[in-house]
């Protein structure tokens, strides 16, 4: 009696399939341009939460620091919940109509929304790390706040910065997966339907997950490469 | 020049200047000594509005420094600083540090700014380490440069925060030396320990403790014959 047919376990076949391969690979391309929009968004969102929380009035810090502490201290998962059903919710109850909101943009806005709070926390803190003295000695200069950062503050801050920014895209690109649960078609989507369609878990994840890596290790390499380059200056 | 008008400064309880009101003027060399904690940076840091007063006013050419409606950047142009612990620019060479606030602050174009920076380092004695940066200078090295470039900006007057304070001690002279050569080009108000260099360079004396001018004299007055008890006890204490 043969309880278990172990060649099903390392069945290859379906790398024979075209259709499988080449969904993979537009999965693939979908999970780069959401990673490379959502590092866009991050970065320009989070600058701007770290302009607000450095230099804003009280309010606009309340703001900010409220914002940083949600997406930081609840689940990627849940947020992405948050943004695919809420705002479709409150549009459909406010016109009646339906929100065509594709699940794309809003993987994507999830994505780089939840980055924009970690990279805001990483340029403030990189601004932070430089020794006082250098804002006093700028300003007794007669420069004002906007051109003490850009020449004297941010060359500095750049160093402490650019390590942590790049761990965060790292990070940022592995969770993009995570959109795969609302149906946006990306490595992870697709990887899961080869499953559905062959019956083989094996090779479709382990095949997503060579695909990751190699993503993920070349950014890696790319980060530690521009690092070593700003610490020699 | 400068004129303090009823200075108080409060970190939030602990009172740190208690209405101090004085005024200075063009060419004084005014040293100001009394014991740690007695508020003489924070006096310092409140002339060029690196610290706000709590009540009070503060007149730079009849200017409210803390008035909105004064660019106070514009004013720090004509009151340079040096600190105690220099803060130089370390991704910046001891020239462009010099030049850089000349420059950016559209004050000279970059020729004049150079060759006033490496006029102003000739004067410090450091025409050598014009391409160095500051990690690869002395402690002593390194306040030169920065009194060089606080003299870039042609300030009128230049505070001084115990420019000598972190320094090992074969390094204070030169610095000393140095600022001892801009006396009666600049107004200097300087903080410092160095007793010596207030009995000799200085044409004024502040004796601050627990925030208030204790003292307003002639330095040899002040060592010679000092009017009151604290600055007595004081005088006892370090000579």
């Amino acid at each position: 009696m043969i309880l278990l047919d172990i060649s099903k376990l390392y069945d290859f076949s379906f790398f024979f399939n075209q259709q499988v391969i080449l969904d993979l690979i537009s999965g693939l391309f979908c999970t780069l341009s959401i990673a490379f929009f959502g590092i866009i968004i991050g970065i320009i969102i989070g600058i701007i939460l770290a302009i607000g929380k450095l230099v804003g009035n009280k309010f606009v810090r309340g703001v900010v620091t409220v914002y940083i502490n949600f997406v930081r201290g609840t689940p990627l998962l849940l947020q992405l919940y948050m943004l695919y059903y809420v705002p479709a919710f409150i549009w459909h109850e406010m016109s009646g109509a339906s929100l065509n909101w594709s699940n794309y943009i809003v993987g994507m806005l999830a994505v780089g929304l939840n980055s924009a709070a970690y990279v805001g926390e990483i340029f403030r803190a990189g601004i932070n790390s430089v020794d006082k003295g250098q804002f006093e000695a700028a300003s007794s200069l007669g420069f004002d706040y906007k051109t003490s950062l850009k020449l004297i503050i941010m060359p500095q801050a750049i160093k402490n910065i650019l390590p942590a920014l790049g761990n965060e895209f790292i990070a940022l690109t592995k969770e993009t997966a995570i959109i795969s649960v609302i149906g946006a078609r990306d490595l992870m989507f697709y990887s899961k339907q080869a499953t559905a369609i062959t019956y083989n878990p094996f090779t479709p994840l382990f095949m997503a997950g060579i695909l990751y890596f190699i993503v993920v290790y070349s950014l890696t390499k790319g980060v530690s490469i521009i690092e070593r380059k700003f610490a020699n200056d | 020049m400068i004129k303090v008008e009823n200075l108080t400064k409060q970190f939030k309880k602990n009172v740190v200047l208690k209405n101090i009101s004085l005024s200075i003027e063009q060419n004084e060399v005014i040293v100001v000594i009394g014991p740690s904690g007695g508020g003489k940076s924070t006096f310092l840091r409140c002339l060029n509005s690196l610290e706000k007063p709590t009540f009070g006013k503060i007149y730079f050419n009849d200017l409210d420094i803390n008035d909105k409606n004064n660019d106070i950047n514009k004013i720090r142009e004509k009151i340079s600083m040096v600190f105690q612990q220099f803060n130089l620019f370390p991704h910046k060479t001891a020239l462009e540090n010099i030049i850089l606030a000349p420059i950016k602050l559209n004050i000279m174009n970059i020729e004049e700014a150079t060759k006033r920076g490496i006029e102003l380092l000739d004067l410090v004695g450091l025409s050598d380490k014009a391409n160095e940066y500051p990690k690869n200078l002395s402690g002593g090295q390194k306040q030169r440069v920065a009194i060089a470039r606080s003299l870039a900006m042609q300030p009128d007057v230049i505070l001084f925060d115990e420019p000598t304070s972190a320094l090992d001690p074969e390094m204070i002279k030169e610095v000393l030396d140095v600022m001892k050569g801009l006396v009666g080009k600049v107004t200097m108000i300087v903080v410092t320990h160095e007793m010596n260099f207030a009995k000799e360079v200085g044409t004024r004396l502040l004796f601050l403790d627990s925030g208030e001018v204790i003292e307003d004299s002639k330095p040899l007055a002040f060592f010679n014959d000092p009017q009151t008890d604290r600055a007595k006890s004081f005088l006892d204490k370090i000579l």
